[in-house]
């Protein structure tokens, strides 16, 4: 009898923890009515398939963007839609501007009250930095969100004329595309006929990881006229430091925000033992370009051409061609051939 | 108590007289299948009534305590049976084994400690369903097996905080919470003075008449055995070598062979034997 | 002489309720964005009388689309662990013995990940992706569960010590494959996956997942409480409860498979979170004793009201990111682990 008691209780137990749920869907259900997202009071909508297969609902004009990756946002910003921003990752640092945007947290478990406060037209994702809980979440709780994914320059740019497209800036996109491509067929040109130079692009020294051809800085590297040595499929292959001296890389290609740091870095790494097997190593070979080369976003071109000039600065003589913005190389004396046993040259920049 | 509705695979004996008949039962234990057997017990006999008192006899490891087990029915003889009232120990299912065969042993170590009352209620798990309860007529239960070992007193105290003699009658109540049938104690007399001894003796002749219980004790104590016990079976090595009256088994040259020891046996007024070591010339 | 009654039952459980209750309301309030008391009742009371379309719509989205989940979440998976923790150390007789120490987390770390390699090489639907790692790491869960099991047995039924060395030493060794999986995972997976083992409930999980933890919580935690006066003659010792009467041989693997599947649950859905299952238990014993009949749905509370209050404070202390809730019951619970310690408790 008391045993039956028990048990009764304990099931009334579940049926209220069934009404706890079943409140909480009733009321999502009600509020699942278009008119209660975003700011604008009509409802128009335009249909895009994102980089997941999805097919997205996207409410028109997009008034309200929150970004959930560095990427994504400076490409906002590179369209000029700065403005509509409201809210962006911790990670988001560049332009200057996007660090004073509310922050919802970060990459891969963001503050989804933080963004739902923001009430958001549009949240940004990406496929490989972000994850497909959070979009899922995202669509559960009614908004919309789109995902990007590149693995090549060429997708960089198809991507961010896409999203100008959905984002209601054809014009901007398209010429910001145009310039990006031209810049490129600019770079491409003048490389034509000159080797590729041999690399390794160091991600994390200890231990020490590269980058995968697959991905969108293996495909940066070619077209600054450097061929990875990494053959992995894997997007960061750990690789093993016999097998790099092996290979002997003509050049080690870094990416910082301050390059005065990684040139320090670089004198201890020299240090090391092992890496005393590297000529490039040995005869400081280094390029260090920007971290822009880390973000699938229009600022990478920037960094392919940091990079292209810095290992092949020959194809860049000649007083017009000289940004502004750039220093001159400390020192350097050309390259013609494999005989490299001279003193230590240092290409390093800014 | 009586037969139940359940077909165990006994019959009732003929002979409604005789609550616990050990028939041929034997058992041997090897660590390995394919090894020869470590440890055997051969075919052993005897039967007992209510309100009798039975000691098992005999040196250390001479299979005294598996007997007790193949008694209780924890263990599943070789060859042989055991019958309680009939019923084969080994075949009970659980509760009702509960209900019918207590047993008082050196109690493993507590993990987490409990008050004396608690510990003998527990007694009572096998009466009545298992999630439930103690009702009114458990704690009565409790409070009178307490009170026939004389540990009342002992009622509201943790059970780390007594002495070994005041948790050998605590675990003894808690076993007559059981009211069992059969009362089966290992060696209880271990680390008793003597005269803890003899009133834990006292007390289980009594109990035995008054609650009709039927009691085995496993003992090495000869003289504890000859003075309280209505009937002892002597063991060595694994085998029975004589069932009886005290009188009848405690003999000189036979005590003398399986205790490896010189010895004399009086017989007292009374007609028990007593056993004494010679004296030194 | 004050044997355990059902009403002292069930002021125990009322007392803990209302902490429950209370802490619950607390967790509702804070978090990211601000939400006032008497708003929020008021608002619920608005939905009580369905006139919800009054309410703000980002206000309702916060409090009933991700607090509220994500706190009867952490109810759910405290209760289970905590229960789960109660019957392991019955089972195991060892008051160090937690839901992980037969490897149930080790299994589901692995399932996991192999989810998430094969997620990468297999291209799925968002649907399905998502389930698709809690369904790997339930897999691998009950996997480990079954293989100790049959390692853990001798002549046929389970023996406590080799059934503890069984699931040790399956522990280590899947330890050993989490390792080397771990290296070949890109970037963001791994972190994923290292917030993952941590203990992790910011991850919104699907409302049929939810159903699911729920349901088998009920289940699984009432069929451990079925057997618990059998549970508290257990801690006597094996032998002596077999001859109290207790079918010693049934209530082990009973026990075993329900809290084996509340660890499995639990894990499945937040990962490994520490100390819940290994001191909610010890607590509640210091605070209401050992019998089983109150342990085990005290712990359960306990449990439910450790884990709200560790993650309300693991998402609002570095506000907006977070700690990972494992890290917030690590952090508490060795010095209350050492507390209990010194009192003897253990």
């Amino acid at each position: 009898m008391r045993t039956r008691f028990i048990l009764g209780a304990a099931y009334a137990a579940l049926v209220s923890a069934c009404c706890i749920g079943l409140c909480g869907s009733a009321v999502r259900a009600q509020a699942d009515t278009p008119e209660t997202h975003g700011t604008s009071p009509k409802a128009t909508y335009k249909e895009v398939v994102d980089d997941y297969g999805r097919a997205v609902r996207i409410p028109q004009p997009v008034q309200r963007i929150v970004s959930l990756a560095p990427s994504l946002t400076e490409t906002i910003y590179a369209l000029g839609l700065q403005d509509r921003l409201v809210g962006d990752t911790d990670y988001c640092d560049y332009p200057a501007d996007a660090q004073k945007k509310t922050k919802v947290g970060g990459t891969i478990n963001p503050n989804l009250e933080q963004i739902v406060a923001l009430r958001p037209d549009l949240v940004l994702v990406t496929k490989n930095l972000n994850h497909i809980e959070t979009v899922q979440a995202l669509d559960n709780l009614g908004l919309a969100s789109y995902a990007t994914d590149t693995h090549t320059v060429q997708g960089i740019i198809s991507s961010t004329e896409r999203l100008a497209d959905i984002l209601g800036v054809s014009e901007a996109g398209a010429s910001l595309g145009a310039d990006l491509e031209h810049r490129l067929a600019d770079l491409q040109q003048r490389l034509s006929g000159i080797p590729p130079r041999r690399v390794l692009f160091v991600v994390w020294s200890d231990p020490l990881i590269s980058v995968g051809k697959d991905t969108f800085i293996g495909d940066a590297l070619r077209w600054a006229g450097a061929s990875s040595i990494v053959e992995s499929a894997q997007d960061w292959p750990q690789m093993n430091l016999e097998e790099v001296v092996r290979l002997q890389p003509e050049f080690l290609v870094f990416a910082a925000a301050h390059g005065d740091s990684v040139e320090a870095s670089f004198d201890s790494l020299a240090e090391r033992p092992g890496w005393r097997g590297l000529d490039a190593v040995r005869q400081r070979h280094f390029a260090i370009i920007s971290d822009a080369v880390n973000r699938p976003a229009p600022r990478i071109v920037s960094a392919i051409e940091e990079l292209a000039r810095q290992l092949h600065p020959e194809a860049f003589s000649g007083p017009s061609e000289e940004p502004a913005d750039k220093k001159p190389p400390v020192s350097f004396s050309r390259h013609h051939n494999e005989n490299r046993d001279a003193t230590e040259i240092c290409l390093c920049v800014r | 108590m009586s037969s139940s509705a359940r077909g165990f695979a006994e019959a009732p004996q003929l002979n409604a007289d005789v609550r616990l008949s050990v028939e041929q039962v034997s058992y041997a234990y090897s660590a390995n299948p394919t090894q020869a057997p470590l440890f055997t017990l051969e075919a052993t006999s005897f039967q007992a009534r209510p309100g009798e008192l039975v000691a098992v006899l005999g040196p250390n490891a001479s299979g005294k305590s598996t007997l007790l087990k193949l008694i209780a029915g924890t263990l599943e003889p070789l060859s042989g049976r055991v019958l309680l009232n009939g019923f084969a120990t080994h075949t009970l299912p659980p509760r009702t084994r509960g209900q019918r065969i207590a047993m008082v042993q050196q109690e493993s170590p507590l993990l987490f400690p409990s008050r004396a009352w608690e510990f003998v209620l527990q007694g009572r798990h096998a009466h009545g369903r298992s999630l439930r309860f103690e009702t009114a007529d458990d704690v009565l239960i409790a409070r009178n097996a307490l009170a026939q070992v004389g540990a009342e007193h002992l009622s509201d105290r943790w059970m780390d905080q007594i002495s070994g003699g005041e948790k050998q009658r605590v675990i003894l109540a808690r076993a007559l919470a059981q009211q069992p049938l059969l009362l089966l104690l290992d060696e209880p007399t271990l680390h008793l003075d003597i005269g803890a001894q003899v009133d834990l003796l006292e007390t289980l002749r009594r109990l035995a008449a008054a609650n009709r219980y039927t009691v085995v004790v496993v003992t090495h104590d000869l003289n504890l055995a000859g003075q309280y016990a209505d009937l002892v079976a002597l063991f060595q090595k694994g085998k029975c070598l004589r069932v009886g009256a005290p009188a009848t088994v405690f003999h000189r040259e036979l005590l003398e062979q399986v205790f490896q020891t010189q010895l004399t046996v009086e017989l007292a007024s009374s007609g028990r034997p007593r056993v004494s070591l010679p004296p030194v010339p | 002489m004050r044997p355990l009654t059902l009403s002292r039952l069930a002021g125990y459980c009322a007392l803990l309720g209302a902490v429950l209750f209370i802490v619950v309301v607390i967790a509702l309030k804070m978090g990211a964005v601000p939400v006032s008391l008497y708003g929020l009742g008021h608002d619920l009371i608005r939905v009580a009388f369905r006139q919800s379309s009054q309410l703000s719509t980002e206000y309702q989205l916060i409090i009933f689309d991700i607090r509220l989940p994500r706190i009867l979440l952490a109810i759910f998976v405290g209760a289970s662990l905590s229960v789960a923790g109660s019957g392991f150390q019955a089972l195991l007789r060892n008051p160090l013995a937690d839901p992980y120490v037969l490897g149930v987390s080790s299994g589901a770390s692995v399932g996991a990940i192999l989810a998430l390699i094969l997620e990468t090489r297999v291209a799925l639907s968002p649907a399905v992706a998502v389930v698709f790692t809690p369904l790997g790491a339930f897999l691998g869960a009950t996997l480990t569960v079954s293989a100790v099991y049959l390692l853990g047995r001798r002549e046929g039924e389970i023996d406590t010590p080799t059934l503890l060395l069984a699931g040790v030493i399956s522990a280590s060794f899947l330890s050993a494959i989490i390792m080397f999986f771990m290296s070949t995972l890109t970037g963001g997976n791994y972190h994923g996956l290292a917030f993952w083992m941590m203990g992790d409930l910011s991850t919104p999980i699907q409302p049929l997942l939810g159903w699911i933890l729920r349901v088998g919580f009920f289940v699984a935690a009432g069929t451990i409480y079925m057997t618990a006066t059998d549970l508290n003659l257990l801690l006597a010792g094996e032998q002596e409860a077999m001859h109290l009467g207790v079918d010693v041989r049934r209530v082990r693997v009973v026990v075993y498979i329900a809290a084996s599947l509340l660890t499995a649950l639990a894990v499945s859905v937040s990962g490994a979170i520490a100390f819940v299952g290994l001191l909610v238990p010890h607590a509640m014993r210091l605070l209401f004793g050992s019998d089983h009949r109150v342990l085990l749905p005290t712990a359960a509370l306990g449990g439910a009201i450790a884990l709200v209050v560790a993650d309300t404070l693991a998402r609002t202390v570095v506000s907006p990111s977070e700690v990972p809730v494992g890290a917030m019951t690590a952090l508490a619970g060795a010095p209350l682990f050492l507390y209990l310690l010194r009192r003897r408790a253990l």
